[in-house]
């Protein structure tokens, strides 16, 4: 009876990889939804109103804050981004293996960590 | 098909067969966002500079305008659906669904028409 899979139950679960890239990707990406396209509309918007609504922009994204909110987006981004290239790959009928599923479970948050912390490193020391 | 439980409402109806649209729109723009987005940032590694004269100059060329354009709308679409799958799962009051799905619905289709019209407005040089 040990080795029984537990029934999904509300209380009785074990915490997972698979739940965490799961919840990883409803996260980021509806953060950016909400976040990520409020910036984008301002950005655009202050490019088409001039240099100097630009100029806020520009000025309010290069402070400490400015640099924390980019930096989150663009993990948020590879992080949507390599969960969701997880997602077409288990929609093909593939990667359901346990070991395999376990195992992208996992690599996909790192290697979009990894991305997150190339990018800026290259922004940061270029 | 019954009238009792919720189950017995709907059994035998069959799919509502909304669903697999939802499911493939969510695909083909997430591909569109993966180009597109790809497009973009190798566009600000080879512009480097993104000061306000280097931007506007280089987006009001047709060849960055239009992929510009295409980007919002990949985005915008792919994040109505994401958002809206948010609201089914978390709100279970029709009302309060009603009420937000008529907020995303404008502020996704504000926010798009806002963002490609400001594009224009810069590749046709209209400035304010």
């Amino acid at each position: 009876m040990n080795n029984r899979p537990l029934s999904p139950h509300l209380q009785i679960w074990r915490w997972g990889p698979h739940m965490l890239v799961s919840i990883l990707h409803r996260v980021t990406g509806d953060g950016m939804a909400l976040v990520g396209l409020a910036l984008l509309v301002w950005w655009l918007g202050a490019l088409a109103s001039g240099p100097q609504a630009y100029e806020l922009f520009y000025g309010l994204a290069t402070t400490p804050f400015g640099y924390v909110v980019m930096i989150g987006l663009t993990w948020a981004f590879f992080t949507h981004l390599m969960s969701g290239l997880r997602h077409f790959v288990l929609d093909i009928g593939a990667g359901y293996e346990l070991d395999i599923n376990r195992f992208w479970s996992i690599g996909a948050p790192l290697v979009a960590i990894f991305l997150t912390s190339a990018v800026w490193s290259y922004v940061f020391l270029r | 098909m019954g009238n009792g439980t919720s189950i017995g409402k709907v059994r035998g109806l069959g799919s509502a067969h909304e669903g697999a649209h939802h499911w493939l729109v969510q695909r083909f723009t997430a591909v569109g966002n993966l180009v597109l987005m790809s497009w973009l940032a190798v566009s600000f590694l080879m512009l480097g500079d993104l000061t306000y004269s280097a931007v506007s100059n280089w987006l009001a060329q047709p060849i960055s305008a239009v992929p510009m354009m295409l980007l919002v709308v990949s985005l915008f679409w792919h994040a109505r659906l994401g958002l809206q799958v948010l609201i089914e799962d978390y709100i279970h009051n029709s009302g309060s669904k009603f009420a937000l799905f008529a907020a995303l619905n404008l502020s996704a289709i504000g926010g798009g028409a806002f963002s490609i019209f400001s594009v224009a407005s810069l590749a046709f040089g209209v400035q304010t």
